[in-house]
């Protein structure tokens, strides 16, 4: 069950809230126990027993830590214990047949893959409980007592299947008690309701443009819409991404969590250096914290500091998806970065901003075009079609149309793609602060607007695909 | 000072009270819409849609570990979401506010056209050499077998698509399609473009040919097989319907359309006899007007898809037989040629699994073997593979 969906939105959400709120107080958690196993069991009603035994071994492990982690040898034992148990149980379901096929082809053997579905966000709920077990150990978090926080924090709805990844510090407290206030829960739903529209009337266009040109033939393809075709993948990853992460928060809210934001406009970055501050933020600071730095970081040395920019991106670009093309994405941004801070850093910060902008917005589109191929032959033609190596023309009447069609929703995720909208904000506070509640007005008309078109784009849609389920 | 202070508070207030209540009327409508569902009738069918909905699903464990109920409910959940057909019709005005020219692969055309798109052909390759074996398993026997790959309005009227459409050409893959097989053809594109200006060859909201249309591959067909065409001042007229509102109208969702005529015509000459070999069912006429009610009007041809239809003409011009191998596309065009043939079998090998080519091999009195397929439905749905 995706979020942009009428099963969710039109049902399910509605069905819990109206549970949860209608609880009383002791009861809330378990509300929300049951309507996030409900959720996940919904996708995935065998592998849910996947998501009871990761949060077990580090629910024990936590235990067993605070009881008898009386010397650091021994803590440290736990904490190893709950890393090689995540990461095998991720290795497994994710990685094993990349292995296997990456295995035969090197020594030409032929070893039957497993055929595994991939369960739905393991990728995040073993990152999140790998927090859990790395910050205990180093006391940054006290040891949670009860297994059914623990799995209500694990699997709870909202952040399940596609982040932001949640450490448990950040919400350990707001398990235990939390205040849900009514202009929170308000926010909450406008919240959902932005990410909602971005997700249905942006990144779901975007990326039907986006499918559009990647089915055409490569001949076809002049290097104008080889390019357009790629800004539009751009864009939906962007949109999609972030929208999902919109309505986690969103929902988080109105359930009485506070979530981390997890992107800042990061196609208004003006480096590449940049564009990681501002991109999935909850997974970038998860690879600082528990990788980057405890392997020293920039600290010792620039050789070692090549090493765990090796290191970090490698394993980042790894797990977007089992697959070489996410490991060779995360590798050129590997590159990139030691460039960018022993290179031409300096010569960059020199540049006008807007050469910057573009300078780093070539990067990332490039980028996701690495991240969108996952076979090397396709890949290599695209990238021929960009460069106008293919044989392909500079432009075509096919371009002419696409932007004919699709005029009004790039504009629109362009503009949206910079801080347009806090601005906006903040122009019509100062407004109604004058007296001017015609904008309040405007907006709620917008609102319910937008509301009625996204649920005609959602009964019409057939095209609703869920880029993460990869992850 | 402190008046202005608490004026501040109440105007931030105000802007404050339309936020909040901005929420409150979303979560509202969302909840009304739930509501809704769970009141209103449900429909078994969508006319405008021409397909069953989802119904509850039954539970089983079985079902549920495999996730089947669950898509299943799913899909009952979209199926029967209230105010459907109005929702569907906002998505297709606020794309054509927004200046799509094509929605849900429909381009919005020129002179009320509606088109349907050209996708990028998958199985020209596989379709030629099904076509192939075909046409050797038929080697031996003395019939003279022809291939017409009859294109879609979309390349007919390719001067009526929205600027600079990506138009891709039909009659390139089916000349592929010819030399693969090396079946004779009958190319009845060039006379359809000639004869575009004179009527509507295609209907404007449906992915058939018109009658008029049939009647132009018709006379392509005469030409080439040497036959004398009927000219239509010989035959009957009948108007049959005016508000024919076809697949391409559903699929586009624009509902202020109005629909297309639907004319049918028949030979006072022709004594028919037309049995359906399906259903057993014995009619004197090619046309079932009962559809005529209906959503799917264009199904009043040959009473809709069968896999076998036999249709006897007592007052035939020649003792020839005909097998027509066929999509819905020949379902107009029967009614010209049945003035030619004795008897003509119609296939449809989507439904008729037997073998056609079997079936020639048993009945040496048939001459001729036509098949016929419009351009869009040969690549997307395969039925051929069932033609031997």
């Amino acid at each position: 069950m995706v979020f942009s969906s009428i099963p969710f939105l039109f049902f399910f959400l509605p069905f819990c809230l109206i549970l949860y709120y209608g609880a009383p107080y002791g009861w809330k958690n378990k509300v929300l126990l049951l309507a996030s196993l409900t959720f996940y069991a919904w996708g995935e009603p065998v592998y849910i027993l996947l998501m009871f035994f990761a949060t077990a071994v580090d629910y024990c492990n936590g235990r067993l830590m605070e009881k008898y982690g009386s010397t650091e040898g021994r803590r440290r034992f736990f904490l190893i214990c709950s890393i090689v148990i995540n990461l095998s149980v991720l290795a497994f379901f994710k990685y094993a047949d990349f292995l296997i096929l990456t295995v035969n082809k090197l020594f030409s053997i032929s070893i039957r893959p497993l055929g595994l579905g991939l369960p739905v966000g393991i990728s995040f709920f073993t990152f999140q409980t790998m927090s859990y077990s790395i910050d205990l150990y180093r006391k940054q978090v006290s040891v949670e007592k009860n297994y059914w926080n623990y799995l209500t924090y694990v699997s709870m709805f909202p952040q399940l299947v596609a982040g932001p990844i949640v450490r448990y510090s950040t919400v350990n407290e707001e398990l235990r008690k939390r205040r849900i206030k009514r202009e929170e829960v308000e926010e909450g739903l406008i919240r959902l309701m932005q990410g909602l529209f971005k997700k249905v009337l942006i990144a779901n266009q975007a990326g039907a443009l986006w499918e559009e040109i990647r089915l055409l033939e490569t001949g076809r393809v002049s290097v104008a819409t080889a390019w357009l075709g790629a800004t539009a993948f751009t864009l939906q990853l962007y949109f999609d991404f972030s929208a999902y992460s919109d309505m986690a928060i969103g929902m988080g809210r109105m359930l009485g969590f506070h979530f981390p934001e997890n992107f800042n406009y990061p196609l208004s970055s003006i480096s590449v250096t940049d564009f990681w501050r501002r991109w999935h933020i909850s997974l970038s600071t998860w690879f600082r914290d528990y990788v980057y730095i405890p392997l020293g970081g920039n600290r010792k040395g620039m050789i070692k500091h090549l090493r765990n920019m090796l290191v970090v991106w490698f394993l980042t670009g790894l797990w977007h998806g089992a697959s070489w093309n996410f490991v060779l994405w995360g590798l050129y941004y590997g590159i990139l970065l030691v460039l960018e801070k022993y290179v031409w850093g300096k010569a960059l910060e020199a540049l006008p901003k807007i050469c910057r902008h573009f300078y780093a917005l070539f990067i990332v589109v490039v980028g996701f075009v690495i991240f969108v191929f996952d076979n090397m032959s396709d890949l290599g033609n695209y990238f021929l079609s960009m460069a106008g190596l293919g044989g392909n023309a500079l432009w075509g009447e096919e371009c002419v149309w696409y932007l004919q069609n699709y005029k009004v929703v790039l504009t629109a995720a362009v503009v949206l793609s910079f801080p347009v909208y806090p601005w906006i904000k903040k122009e019509a506070g100062r407004m109604e602060s004058k007296g001017k509640a015609v904008v309040s007005i405007l907006s709620m008309a917008g609102y319910i607007l937008l509301f009625l078109v996204t649920t005609a784009f959602l009964v019409n849609d057939t095209y609703n695909p869920f880029l993460y389920f990869r992850f | 000072m402190e008046g202005l202070k608490k004026q501040m508070e109440k105007v931030q207030g105000r802007g404050w009270w339309i936020k909040g209540l901005t929420a409150w009327l979303l979560g509202a409508m969302t909840i009304i819409l739930m509501v809704f569902f769970f009141l209103s009738d449900k429909k078994e069918f969508s006319e405008n849609e021409n397909r069953y909905l989802g119904k509850v699903p039954v539970f089983s464990l079985d079902k549920v570990k495999s996730g089947e109920y669950m898509n299943d409910l799913e899909a009952y959940m979209a199926d029967h979401f209230p105010f459907r057909d109005f929702f569907m019709g906002v998505k297709a005005k606020a794309e054509m506010a927004v200046g799509k020219k094509e929605i849900n692969g429909i381009y919005v055309a020129r002179d009320g056209f509606l088109i349907e798109e050209y996708k990028k052909p998958e199985n020209t390759e596989r379709v030629g050499r099904i076509l192939k074996d075909f046409a050797k398993e038929l080697e031996g026997q003395d019939v003279g077998l022809r291939l017409m790959l009859v294109p879609t309005a979309v390349y007919v009227y390719e001067d009526k698509l929205p600027d600079h459409a990506p138009a891709r050409n039909q009659m390139e893959t089916a000349e592929q399609i010819y030399s693969i097989s090396g079946i004779i053809p009958i190319d009845c594109s060039g006379d359809l473009i000639a004869h575009k200006e004179e009527g509507e060859l295609y209907y404007k909201t449906d992915h058939h040919w018109t009658t008029l249309g049939a009647y132009v591959g018709y006379q392509s067909y005469c030409r080439e097989m040497g036959i004398d065409a009927v000219s239509l001042e010989e035959m009957t007229a009948q108007t049959v319907t005016e508000d024919f509102c076809g697949t391409v109208y559903s699929k586009a969702g624009d509902y202020d359309r109005t629909g297309d005529a639907i004319t049918i015509y028949t030979n006072p000459s022709d004594c028919l006899k037309v049995e359906y070999m399906d259903t057993g069912e014995v009619s004197d006429s090619l046309y079932n007007l009962e559809y005529v009610d209906g959503k799917d009007k264009y199904s009043l041809f040959l009473n809709n898809l069968h896999p076998l239809i036999e249709v006897t003409n007592e007052g035939a011009d020649s003792v020839r037989e005909l097998v027509l191998v066929k999509d819905s596309y020949a379902n107009s065009m029967v009614p010209f040629l049945a003035h030619h043939y004795k008897k003509i079998y119609i296939f449809d090998t989507r439904y008729y699994k037997q073998g056609v080519s079997a079936f020639i091999k048993e009945h040496p009195a048939i001459t001729d073997v036509l098949v016929l397929y419009n351009m869009n439905t040969l690549d997307s749905d395969l039925g051929i593979r069932g033609i031997y």
